[in-house]
């Protein structure tokens, strides 16, 4: 792209002003402030300072703790030991320290007076106005030139690429091979041919699942003559969801991937495991690389609410981070914990290297201090949290699908009874019982027949009790409609009456001995804070009932009702409730200032409080004001309660038709009598047909027959299935304001920056706007984590090719040991060059153009010449490329801890592939990546086979040989263990020649047979071994393969 | 095609092949520095850069952060002014909140040995030794919790995933005895910050230290098998694994790891008889174990694992660092930072005293017999001080502003006092000594120079003393 050319200096400023305008200029010093600065400051600093600080001083080897006093910059730049001014805080800064030798004693040669100690604190209070210009000599300034930065090879666009022709055409098979086959040509090497078809499958189900091959495996393998045997296993290993284990361990690395905050009390983290779930998963998907790393920046932003969303940004927060935090530290932790994710962004996705950068310009790639502080902006509003979310809602919804549709045979078995069986028992009762039965109460307990919370789910016990169950949704899924604007909870109860003229209302809050404290609230002290409650009435118009009222209001389904279980069909204007005036007469317990007539001010934000008072039953009594006539058709009721916080566990309503003044006193008992009685009047003491299903709700405590069929129905609705909530650890809102700090230093702020993002690789004419649009008019701002994800994945204009070069390269380090790019983390000036430059260009450019879909990369890679090469060495290319840098030969490999682990795990027999969820510890026979990684508490087996420390991006492990790996091998119960179910697999029953049981134990454990030679030795010394003690034979035979070079390493 | 065998190829030392056998790159710098020929196994000898004073070192860590004014900065000024406020006073210094009124120490002091060092009750052993340490008064640094202190002290900076000093010297200096690890970590409790405080970091883990838990008696795992069979048999095993390797190796002739890989069977198997000899206290005279305090139940652990240090260091151990665990107790302190009085300092550091004392003066006492104080250099300290006001009535809360530590053998004058802190001994004054000027002192003592020791990790050359220390020279024999 072409560009207008500056200056370098120029250059910068142009970049300055418009890429990053916001880092605010400080103001220039008022004249006043110079002054000062000349008749006190600079006199006292030439005549005592300048002989140890200054660039004469440097020339005349005099320079002391490379503190330079004769400049601005110098000064501001500080010395050895830091800062030495902060700006406006004279008696902070170390100079003035240092001059009242408080710590450091300068000038040694004597303190100075008091005055002019008094004068330097001043000046420093002032903004320490310096007018000196001139640099900081020594370690000059590098000066950034971002037009020359683009020229370096990793920095710029995708180029398309042809492969090179070649001579050897007998050699290569595909395109890739082209570009390595030209190397050899240019080197005057031989490559090797094919390796062998046991090795090669070896290799490749290492390579791809980190599993050996079964001996079946292998030898279906090496029976498929077919041309395209190898691309077969190639496939299937792809599908195979072991692959998204193997390739997800390997990006948990550089994703420094644990799952405790490290530091003084490396507090677990329960639900970042479902970061690792999510990658494995993205990976098992072939999730586009771009979603993959745009999920990983800024998924909370780009699926809000979503369980995926959450999980992936577990990335930004998987660094370590102190658990507890001082004053005094608070604010550089904050700086510490922006520098671990702009560290690891760029390790693992920018293979740059961006941590130095928050002290000082880089030293060596062209990015500037404010870009670094532009990311670090980017990220500002990013902490880290848990939240809770459903992580299948669709299977929630299945299941909610699948409980209604099992409850329609049972409203049919209700409707069926109330036809044909209820008439003859009810009449039966009617005559015999009916007389027997009590007055009715004044306190009739309304039994509900819907339920629903904001937050929670209610079930209705028997006794017309409303109890939590236990569950939260998720706070920020409003699962309903819109709260009351204070609300953080709503319960909504229905109730049905066919009485008239009801006069008052009372509400029960009960205490229960599994409630928090014993409740009645949910809050962890029991208390509620109940803001308002809303009673309306209406007709008991059939047609409006949900789904689960009419399955408690027999005779309804079949009026067809589309809207789920979990919403209330949209309600016709017509229906338009009645709101009852309501009267607060008595609330058994109040606490002070805060009474029951808060609920019925009209005032959202004031509550009924009962927390002086929890622990209690609670309970209150309302009068309607101008009593409720009722309707013809029967009334609907609907209690709806606001809670500030949390609700109630155990919550009842009952009514009364007595006259007014309301009281305590009488029976509370349920209503059911009442609405029989009640009916009967209404219509010559018959029930109309019309009445038999709502009569078998009130007709059930009276008849165990109609009690059966009704608690049927009513248990399932009770059952209607809750998601399975998950605690995720992820990103959650908080974070202040970022500044450019100078040095790094949080005393040292420069001004606020601003998003945005490395200019060396932002080509965008219209710039950061590109990535981060400014949101129309009276819409949201578009979130800057969103806006860095843009950039990075901007193959054209932002650093999408650079991300895509990684990404390339490091799939051919895990595929041919080593990377395109040695420096799998470093793609910068201090990294090393690509060997095939234009074979890296023509991945990454393939990769661009097949979606960022990971599988067709690694497909393309193994069905290559160069991937099935043998390991045959060869002493002519040896003289020419010891480090087989050019590909002539596959070099071995040890397998990594978690692999070794999972090796013996397969071949021993016992591996368990249950996937997913919650680490364990190494006592289960599941995969590696499923271990816990505790960061103060590695697992020591994971640590000894050189699993990294998870506290920065790894790209390469390191492979170290240790005696304590050989002890563990010889001695661990672990290997024993494997060992002896070794032995049981290949000879299960004695009859089994020992000759077969070594075949078939070579083939488990290195995927070939044994030559004779091997074969006769590994007999002789089962034989001696015999000899000693029978009972261990085989055990050592196989533990001594465990313990040989060959099982650790893929050739 | 034909197979060379291994030895008719030049293997060529280069940084991959260096990584591969676990020398990272920054040590191929420090190799050559040395003039010394790679070899394959990373812990192999090497010489110091130039003639180093002290060739082990034992820290006995104070685990939980003594109080510098109760137990070797005397500060006649702070007993002077119990109660009174204490100018200057930042009641934020530590993890709680301070009174800012001076607590004076409550133990008896009494002037000991030529140096007249001043000395409080609670050290009645050590304090016969005075004359052999070197105490620097102006010890300081940044953090002002544990483990973040910790992780400060051990690793240079604050920052989790740095390798500790242990690591670093052992990639620096190898291991003097094959058969033992060259970095050993004795603790009781695990200390605030666990393995991050021992890590080898980015450094290969075969700088890593071998820990040994005083609660399962520092049983090393897997260094025995169940004992089924003889050591006949398990010679045969080993042999059968050699040649079977080595025929693997010698077709694979450019992988110098799987040589590596070999040996290190052969190390192995020495280790699973030196090792428990090693630990083997048992073999030690009556005498000696009633000299280091083994029949007081007091402190019988941290005998143990002081004698077992000293057993260590005889045998070519490089660096052994004992955290002491818990002392009597009774101030309501938790057993993973034993000396942390944020409540009654007198009842712990008391309680403490008693655990650590006896037998830190008999290690001294039983090195210089054995002539090994020469060579090895023994240094006491924690991870901060404490505040010189009270927290609560009696107690003292974090200061990493001033405290003390002291070193005694290899390499160090015998009965100084360097640095100072202020009259109340609330801050380091005069010449302080940041963490960065102990390491690199540390560093020089072992014959290394603490800018030239790099590792090269993500882009960057890092060294133990982070971008910062200077040798204190003045407290150099």
């Amino acid at each position: 792209m072409k560009q207008h050319s500056f200056s370098t200096v120029a250059a910068l400023l142009f970049a300055t002003s418009l890429i990053a305008p916001a880092i605010t200029k400080a103001q220039a010093p008022d004249p006043k402030g110079i002054e000062f600065f000349e008749q006190k400051i600079r006199p006292v600093l030439a005549q005592h300072c300048y002989s140890c600080h200054s660039d004469e001083a440097r020339a005349a080897k005099k320079l002391k703790a490379k503190l330079y006093l004769d400049s601005a910059e110098g000064l501001l730049d500080g010395g050895e030991s830091g800062s030495v001014i902060v700006k406006g805080k004279g008696a902070d800064s170390l100079l003035v320290k240092a001059l009242k030798y408080d710590g450091l004693e300068m000038p040694p040669t004597g303190k100075l007076s008091d005055e002019i100690i008094a004068d330097f604190t001043k000046w420093i209070d002032m903004g320490a106005p310096d007018p000196r210009e001139g640099r900081k000599p020594g370690a000059a300034k590098r000066v950034i030139n971002l037009e020359e930065g683009r020229q370096f090879w990793s920095f710029q666009p995708l180029k398309s690429i042809t492969p090179p022709d070649v001579k050897n055409a007998d050699w290569n098979r595909t395109a890739i091979d082209r570009f390595v086959a030209a190397k050899h040509e240019e080197k005057a090497l031989r490559p090797n041919g094919p390796v062998s078809k046991e090795k090669l499958i070896r290799r490749a189900y290492f390579d791809l699942i980190g599993l050996p091959p079964t001996p079946e495996q292998i030898a279906a393998f090496v029976q498929d003559a077919s041309p395209n045997a190898f691309e077969k296993v190639v496939d299937e290993l792809l599908q195979s969801e072991r692959y998204g284990e193997r390739w997800g361990r390997h990006w948990l690395d550089v994703a420094r991937f644990a799952e405790s905050g490290g530091y003084e009390f490396d507090g677990f983290r329960p639900g970042a495991y479902h970061y690792r779930d999510w990658v494995i998963r993205a990976i098992n998907g072939d999730m586009p690389f771009t979603e993959f790393v745009r999920m990983q920046i800024a998924g909370d932003k780009l699926l809000p609410d979503d369980y995926r969303g959450a999980a992936a940004t577990g990335f930004l927060v998987a660094g370590p981070y102190p658990g507890q935090i001082t004053a005094k530290t608070v604010e550089r932790i904050r700086y510490d914990q922006l520098d671990d994710m702009i560290m690891t962004i760029g390790g693992s996705m920018l293979g740059l290297t961006l941590g130095c950068v928050r002290c000082h310009e880089h030293k060596y790639d062209p990015i500037p201090a404010q870009d670094y502080y532009g990311v670090a902006s980017s990220l500002a509003r990013t902490a880290h949290g848990s939240k809770t979310y459903d992580p299948d809602p669709a299977a929630t919804q299945r299941a909610v699908e699948k409980h209604r549709a099992d409850g329609e045979p049972l409203n049919a078995a209700l409707k069926k009874f109330a036809s044909e069986e209820l008439p003859k028992r009810f009449a039966e009762w009617q005559k015999t019982e009916l007389a027997k039965q009590p007055e009715t109460p004044r306190w009739q307990v309304l039994e509900p027949v819907t339920v629903e919370a904001e937050r929670s789910w209610l079930k209705m016990l028997p006794n017309g009790i409303v109890a939590h169950d236990g569950t939260f949704a998720i706070e920020s899924n409003a699962r309903r409609r819109p709260r009351a604007a204070r609300a953080a909870e709503e319960y909504t109860v229905t109730t049905h009456t066919f009485q008239k003229n009801l006069t008052s209302l009372r509400f029960d809050a009960f205490t229960e001995k599994s409630l928090p404290k014993r409740g009645p609230g949910v809050s962890g002290d029991g208390s509620f804070e109940l803001l308002e409650i809303k009673v309306t009435a209406r007709p008991l118009d059939r047609a409006n009932l949900s789904a689960s009222q009419r399955a408690l209001a027999p005779g309804q389904s079949d009026q067809a009702e589309s809207s789920g279980g979990l919403r209330p069909p949209a309600r016709q204007d017509s229906d338009k409730p009645i709101e009852l005036k309501l009267k607060p007469v008595f609330a058994a317990f109040e606490d002070k200032d805060q009474p029951l007539a808060n609920v019925f001010d009209g005032k959202p934000a004031t509550a009924w409080v009962v927390r002086a008072n929890a622990g209690k039953d609670n309970a209150a009594i309302f009068e309607i004001e101008g009593g409720l006539p009722g309707f013809a058709s029967g009334t609907e009721l609907t209690f709806e309660l606001n809670f500030r916080d949390l609700g109630i566990g155990r919550v009842r309503f009952a009514m009364s038709t007595e006259a007014n003044p309301a009281t305590w006193a009488g029976d509370v008992a349920p209503q059911h009598l009442a609405e029989i009685r009640a009916t009967l009047a209404a219509n010559n003491n018959l029930i109309p047909e019309a009445a038999r299903e709502p009569l078998a709700r009130w007709f059930s405590p009276f008849d165990l027959e109609t009690a059966k069929v009704f608690n049927t129905v009513r248990d399932h609705v009770n059952r209607e299935p809750r998601p399975s909530l998950t605690e995720v650890y992820t990103t959650i809102p908080g974070g202040q304001d970022v500044f450019l700090l100078r040095r790094g230093e949080v005393d040292n702020k420069q001004g606020k920056a601003e998003p945005s993002f490395l200019q060396v690789v932002a080509t965008a004419a219209d710039k950061e706007a590109r990535w981060l649009p400014k949101p129309a008019a009276g819409q949201p701002a578009i979130d800057p984590r969103i806006g860095l994800a843009n950039w990075m994945t901007d193959a054209e204009f932002g650093a999408g090719a650079l991300l895509a070069r990684v990404m390339a390269n490091r799939l051919w380090q895990h595929h041919f040991g080593e990377g395109i790019v040695g420096t799998s983390n470093d793609f910068g000036a201090q990294g090393e060059r690509p060997t095939h430059p234009e074979l890296l260009e023509w991945l990454a450019a393939e990769f661009v153009k097949g979606g960022w879909k990971l599988k067709p990369l690694h497909k393309a890679m193994m069905l290559t010449a160069v991937y099935q090469q043998s390991n045959d060495v060869s002493p002519d290319n040896l003289k020419i490329d010891s480090q087989n840098r050019y590909l002539w030969y596959h070099k071995p490999r040890r397998l990594e801890a978690e692999i070794i682990r999972d090796a013996l795990l397969a071949v021993g027999g016992s591996l368990d592939t249950t996937m997913y969820g919650p680490s364990l510890l190494d006592n289960t026979p599941r995969r590696s990546v499923y271990l816990r990684v505790k960061r103060s508490e590695l697992i020591p087996f994971m640590t000894m086979f050189d699993a990294p420390e998870p506290t920065q991006s790894i790209g390469e492990r390191i492979s170290t040989t240790l005696p304590t790996q050989a002890l563990t091998m010889m001695n661990s119960p672990f290997v024993r263990q494997q060992a002896e179910k070794l032995v049981a697999r290949i000879r299960p029953t004695a009859d089994v020649p020992l000759e077969t049981a070594v075949d078939r134990a070579y083939q488990f454990a290195f995927a070939r047979l044994p030559s004779k030679e091997e074969r006769d030795r590994m007999l002789a010394f089962i034989t001696q071994q015999t000899d000693a003690n029978p009972n261990i034979t085989l055990t050592e035979f196989c533990q001594v393969l465990f313990c040989l070079n060959e099982f650790v390493y893929v050739d | 095609m034909n197979l060379p065998k291994t030895n008719m190829i030049q293997l060529p030392s280069r940084r991959r092949f260096l990584q591969d056998s676990g020398l990272g790159f920054g040590s191929l710098a420090l190799a050559s520095l040395l003039n010394q020929e790679t070899n394959a196994n990373p812990l192999a000898q090497k010489q110091p850069q130039f003639a180093a004073k002290a060739k082990s070192v034992i820290w006995l860590f104070m685990t939980g952060g003594p109080s510098q004014v109760d137990t070797w900065d005397y500060k006649p000024e702070l007993q002077k002014r119990d109660g009174q406020d204490l100018a200057g006073a930042d009641p934020k210094t530590g993890f709680f909140t301070t009174s800012g009124k001076c607590l004076k120490s409550p133990f008896e002091w009494r002037q000991h040995g030529e140096s007249a060092t001043w000395v409080p009750d609670i050290f009645p052993h050590l304090s016969q030794h005075v004359d052999e340490m070197t105490f620097i008064h102006s010890m300081y640094l940044r953090q002002n919790n544990h483990a973040p202190a910790a992780i400060e002290l051990m690793c240079g900076t604050n920052r989790p995933g740095l390798p500790a000093m242990g690591a670093w010297m052992t990639y620096g200096l190898g291991a003097e005895n094959q058969d033992l690890p060259a970095y050993v970590v004795l603790h009781d409790t695990r200390p605030r910050g666990d393995d991050q405080i021992w890590s080898a970091g980015f450094l290969p883990k075969t700088y890593q230290a071998l820990t040994l838990d005083a609660r399962r008696k520092e049983a090393i795992d897997n260094l025995a098998r169940d004992g089924k069979h003889s050591d006949a048999q398990q010679r045969a095993q080993l042999e059968l694994i050699r040649t079977l390797n080595q025929e693997h190796a010698a077709t694979r002739a450019t992988q110098a790891d799987l040589a590596a890989r070999i040996n290190s069977y052969e190390l192995a198997y020495r280790m699973q008889m030196a090792a428990p000899e090693a630990l083997d206290i048992a073999k030690e005279s009556e005498a000696t174990h009633k000299q280091y305090g083994m029949d007081q139940p007091e402190c019988a652990t941290f005998a143990r694992q002081c004698l077992i240090a000293r057993r260590l260091v005889e045998r070519g151990v490089r660096f052994v660092q004992i955290f002491a665990g818990k002392g009597v107790g009774g101030d309501g302190s938790v057993n993973d930072v034993p000396w942390d009085c944020h409540s009654d300092l007198q009842t712990n550091h008391r309680s403490n005293g008693l655990h650590t004392d006896q037998p830190a003066a008999a290690l001294l006492a039983d090195l210089k017999t054995r002539g090994l104080l020469e060579d090895t250099l023994v240094i006491w300290g924690g991870e901060f001080g404490r505040t010189s006001d009270s927290q609560g009535a009696k107690g003292r809360d974090h200061n990493p502003n001033g405290f003390t530590i002291w070193m005694a053998g290899g390499g160090v004058k015998r009965g100084l006092h360097y640095g100072a802190t202020d009259p109340f001994g609330y801050k380091a004054v005069e010449k302080k000594v940041h963490v960065n000027d102990l390491h690199a002192t540390l560093l020089h003592l072992m014959g290394l120079n603490h800018e030239e020791l790099t590792y090269r990790f993500n882009g960057r050359d890092f060294r133990l003393t982070d971008v910062a220390g200077s040798v204190i020279n003045e407290i150099l024999a």
